[in-house]
């Protein structure tokens, strides 16, 4: 970690424009009014290479390879510098080729091992990667100390730098980045048939190898070009979260890549402005940041795969499940009387079933809101309706416990339990389903009368 | 029946030489020899870990082989993919994808379309027309990830069928449905091999096997027979596949592993 905090301060970080910094508002209506064109170029370059590297990196999401990702992310660093140390300018060609070469070499690497030892991935990228990196940063450091003035901004690998972005530089990341698009929409049934079932793939006659060879390059390629805007450090989370924040959302494939390129591309326009108003702020941890937020606020809100839909569905269960206790234990007490619609103390329900009181009020002033129960003082009795779902609970229990003793030969005294949960959960068409198939019995294992309506 | 070109419909559909294959230096499949016609249905039945699903996958190119040879239709696999289908075991992928059950089967397709191309609409017909065999058509834009097991498996089924081929390799094509589409789906292999397709299933319920298939293949770790289901399926070769694993056989397989012997000379596996 504190290499980090060094090289910041060692290396003098001088924005190619300089830009003055002024106040907020006006630098936003200056920076979104897209005039200078530096700024077009900022916002266009960091804007694809983000979107990009979010659909490539959507691959490694499905294929459960997202720290993949991360290998290449920190093994492109020697290559950055070695590109840079033969050819000795910062020309994007040179260190592209360098880190593409590094980046490949690390996959090769952590294939080699996992198929000739015993060790297994988790461990083979991690060796890789910190074995990369070390190099990179070691790299780095001889670089800073050989006093060559053109290597000032290299240091921006580590941490990315938007604003960087400018003119000739601009057009060779931004071609990358556009091969990229192409190539995933070219190969897109192809890429996702792997991530589903490579068996079949190669079964079908695919050339699975070649694929896999390219989806791998366009990996590296990404991450290539991405550092310029996160740096080598944080790459990893601009190929993974977007994707991640994405699957929330939806259960289809092309609309999950286009919410990860919105998303990525968002935050990656917020570095580029970032980059803007506070040119020493290195960009890729507030682009970081920004799709972070983004993933986090998918995680808990999304609809049906979100945390909080499945908490409310799940409380939503929890009180239909209470509703329906309470209404079966007034029918079954209406059972032992011959008549359903006694009106009764909340206790003697209590005597014939166990609930807490605080929540048993709770619940039959929500059943009396639905119209279930109607009171009378502290008096509670059923409703017609109140009386008639609390007998297709009892029905359903007593069917149930039926089946099970009939068709699955389980012990009478076992199915209990079984058909308290069974009880809430049948729907209509299951309901009448077991009720064919037992051919409307009159009597439960135990032998009470199982009411029709 | 038409005597048609004699030399294409008596070619066999599928052709084994002297196969084995190995996991990890161990094999599983010693010295596989077997002969299939063209139209029929055939069981490959054994014990757990008798080698049926690595037959299936070797066959179909997925496994290094250690020696033999495989053909079908008198060709090595890589010249006949797009005759050839597979049904893999449905727990070999994760149902949590972003897909729908329409997507699965249009995978069926992707051989034929070849690379870079899209499907047209005679692609989407054609498989909408094989979820209409399995009986899956209400379920065309249904998540996968909200299916059954046995829906899982129709769906896969239904793939399968999309690439319109001459022979099908399954595998546990029954693991998780109930009788019903169980019998269903029998049918449906039975007018496919009346279509003279080759119908090749690893199977489990060895009370089914005369009523299924036309051949069976006995296997246990070694080929114990194959041949026509009332010739072949009989308690002689039963007692022989599922009397227990051959003792020796096992630790001679165990002992190659353990001192990293090659399976084969000359060969790395």
């Amino acid at each position: 970690m504190k290499f980090k905090v060094e090289s910041c301060e060692t290396f003098k970080i001088v924005p190619r424009k300089s830009y003055f910094v002024p106040s907020n508002m006006n630098s936003l209506v200056e920076f979104f009014s897209f005039t200078d064109p530096n700024i077009r170029f900022v916002v266009i370059g960091s804007v694809l290479l983000t979107a990009s590297s979010a659909i490539v990196g959507s691959f490694t999401f499905l294929n459960k390879k997202s720290l993949v990702g991360d290998a290449i992310a920190h093994a492109v660093l020697p290559g950055i510098c070695l590109g840079f140390i033969l050819s000795g300018t910062k020309n994007p060609i040179y260190l592209i080729g360098g880190a593409f070469i590094t980046g490949w070499i690390s996959l090769v690497f952590v294939e080699f091992i996992t198929s000739r030892t015993r060790i297994k991935e988790d461990t083979a990228i991690g060796l890789t990667l910190s074995v990369f990196f070390g190099i990179g940063i070691l790299l780095l450091t001889v670089i800073q100390k050989s006093g060559n003035a053109a290597q000032t901004g290299l240091d921006s690998f580590l941490f990315g730098k938007a604003a960087a972005l400018v003119g000739r530089d601009l057009y060779t990341f931004a071609t990358v980045a556009v091969v990229l698009l192409i190539s995933v929409f070219l190969l897109f049934k192809e890429f996702s048939l792997l991530a589903f079932d490579k068996d079949y793939a190669k079964a079908i006659g695919l050339p699975v190898k070649r694929i896999e060879l390219v989806l791998t390059s366009l990996i590296v390629l990404a991450v290539v070009i991405g550092i310029q805007a996160v740096g080598v450090v944080l790459m990893a989370a601009i190929l993974i979260t977007p994707a991640a924040a994405a699957r929330f959302w939806t259960d289809k494939i092309k609309v999950m890549f286009m919410l990860a390129s919105v998303f990525g591309a968002f935050s990656g326009l917020t570095g580029a402005y970032i980059s803007y108003v506070a040119p020493s702020m290195p960009t890729g941890p507030w682009i970081v940041i920004v799709i972070s937020v983004i993933a986090f606020v998918s995680f808990f809100l999304a609809p049906r795969r979100g945390v909080i839909s499945r908490l409310m569905r799940q409380y939503t269960i929890r009180k239909t499940i209470n509703d329906e206790n309470v209404l079966k234990a007034l029918y079954q007490l209406g059972e032992e009387n011959k008549n359903f619609f006694i009106q009764r103390y909340p206790d003697e329900i209590i005597r014939r079933r166990k609930f807490e009181k605080e929540n048993l009020m709770k619940v039959l002033k929500r059943l009396k809101g639905q119209g279930y129960v109607e009171r009378t003082g502290n008096l509670w009795g059923l409703t017609e309706e109140g009386k008639s779902r609390g007998q297709r609970v009892v029905k359903i229990h007593r069917l149930w416990e039926l089946y099970l003793t009939t068709h699955l030969h389980i012990a009478p005294d076992h199915v209990h339990e079984d058909a308290d949960t069974i009880e809430h959960l049948l729907t209509p068409e299951l309901e009448a389903e077991l009720e064919k198939i037992l051919d409307y019995p009159s009597v439960d294992p135990h032998k009470s009368e199982i009411p029709y309506k | 029946m038409i005597m048609e070109d004699k030399s294409i419909t008596m070619q066999p559909a599928l052709e084994i030489h002297d196969l084995t294959v190995a996991f990890d230096r161990k094999p599983v499949l010693w010295d596989i020899d077997l002969t299939l016609p063209q139209g029929k249905l055939v069981g490959i039945i054994g014990p757990n870990g008798a080698g049926k699903s690595t037959l299936i996958k070797a066959v179909m190119g997925l496994l290094p082989l250690s020696s033999g040879y495989v053909k079908l239709f008198d060709q090595p696999i890589d010249e006949v993919r797009k005759r050839i289908s597979y049904v893999p075991q449905r727990e070999s992928v994760d149902w949590d994808f972003p897909a729908s059950v329409l997507d699965i089967v249009m995978m069926g397709r992707y051989g034929k379309l070849g690379l870079f191309k899209s499907p047209r609409k005679a692609d989407r017909d054609v498989a909408f027309d094989c979820l209409k065999k399995v009986g899956m058509e209400s379920f065309a834009n249904r998540q996968i990830s909200q299916l059954s097991g046995g829906q899982q498996q129709r769906t896969f089924l239904a793939r399968a069928l999309a690439q319109q081929a001459d022979i099908y390799f399954m595998d546990e094509p029954f693991a998780g449905v109930d009788a019903a589409t169980e019998k269903a789906i029998i049918n449906l292999l039975r007018t496919m091999t009346e279509a003279r397709k080759t119908v090749v299933v690893v199977h489990h319920d060895l009370q089914s096997v005369p009523q299924y298939f036309d051949w069976v293949i006995m296997l246990n770790t070694r080929l114990v027979a194959v041949g026509p289901t009332e010739s072949t399926f009989n308690q002689h070769n039963l007692q022989e596949t599922y009397g227990g694993k051959l003792t020796l056989l096992a630790d001679v397989a165990d002992l190659i592993r353990r001192e990293s012997y090659p399976s084969r000379e000359g060969s790395n596996r």
